[in-house]
């Protein structure tokens, strides 16, 4: 099923019209860009939720899950800044332009790089999973602030009503909206998937390793 | 429009490599979930 759900949306979003006519066909990213935006948030999301689960049970599983969260999360947040450099260098003219989105999203793929840099850099296993999920609970802090707010506060190339308009209401066509749907739903879907596989192989690797002791 | 076409190609190229990988990186943590219990 996501299999043929998500080949209809490379085959639509490539050979129906473009979904903004002034920005031309560099807007076709935005069947891509936005779903992965969206994925990296939720994952964020669900890192800090598995992140209180950890503090609040002190199950190493609850751990194993939020890093999963949070590998996925940056996976998709490297995704969506590839794509809107794609984008951003058809329609402005250079991969990077200091914008306050492109800057924002910088800044919380440091954040996020920083959670594993923390991880990394601690060996006893319970020490790491607590010190990991109190970063995780106040890195995802910022994320609404970065994603939401600091973009809106400054002068920005960033196209803002791709969605919907200022009166909230839908602001594309059908045709694109059933596309951007589509692409959004398969996307969740996919994430889920690999969510779900890395939580199993995870699991694995943890009954493996109490076996070996 | 060509170009399109081509955008359209690698992307579905893309697309199918890694569903199959997904599926079967899928099967083997199947296999290996098993094999644990």
């Amino acid at each position: 099923m996501v299999f043929i759900v998500m080949s209809a949306v490379i085959c639509f979003s490539f050979l129906t019209p473009a979904p903004q006519q002034i920005i031309g066909e560099a807007s076709r990213v935005f069947y891509y860009h936005i779903p992965q935006a969206w994925i990296c948030v939720v994952a964020f999301a669900m890192s800090m939720i598995f992140s209180i689960r950890y503090l609040r049970s002190k199950n190493l599983h609850e751990d194993d899950k939020a890093v999963e969260a949070a590998r996925l999360g940056l996976v998709f947040c490297i995704l969506a800044t590839v794509s809107g450099s794609i984008f951003a260098r058809i329609t402005w003219g250079s991969f990077w332009n200091w914008d306050p989105r492109e800057t924002s999203i910088f800044i919380l793929l440091l954040i996020y790089g920083a959670y594993f840099a923390l991880r990394g850099a601690l060996e006893v296993e319970e020490k790491r999973a607590a010190l990991s999920a109190v970063y995780s609970i106040f890195a995802f802090v910022t994320v609404p602030f970065l994603v939401f707010v600091v973009p809106r506060l400054a002068p920005s190339l960033h196209p803002e009503d791709s969605i919907v308009n200022e009166n909230l209401k839908f602001t594309m066509g059908p045709t694109v909206l059933v596309i951007f749907l589509a692409s959004l739903a398969t996307f969740t879907v996919i994430y889920f998937w690999l969510f779900s596989l890395g939580r199993r192989a995870n699991r694995l690797l943890r009954i493996q390793a109490e076996t070996e002791e | 429009m060509d170009g399109n076409y081509v955008a359209l190609a690698v992307t579905l190229i893309v697309w199918i490599g890694l569903f199959f990988y997904i599926m079967r990186l899928d099967k083997r943590v199947k296999e290996l979930e098993k094999r644990a219990k």
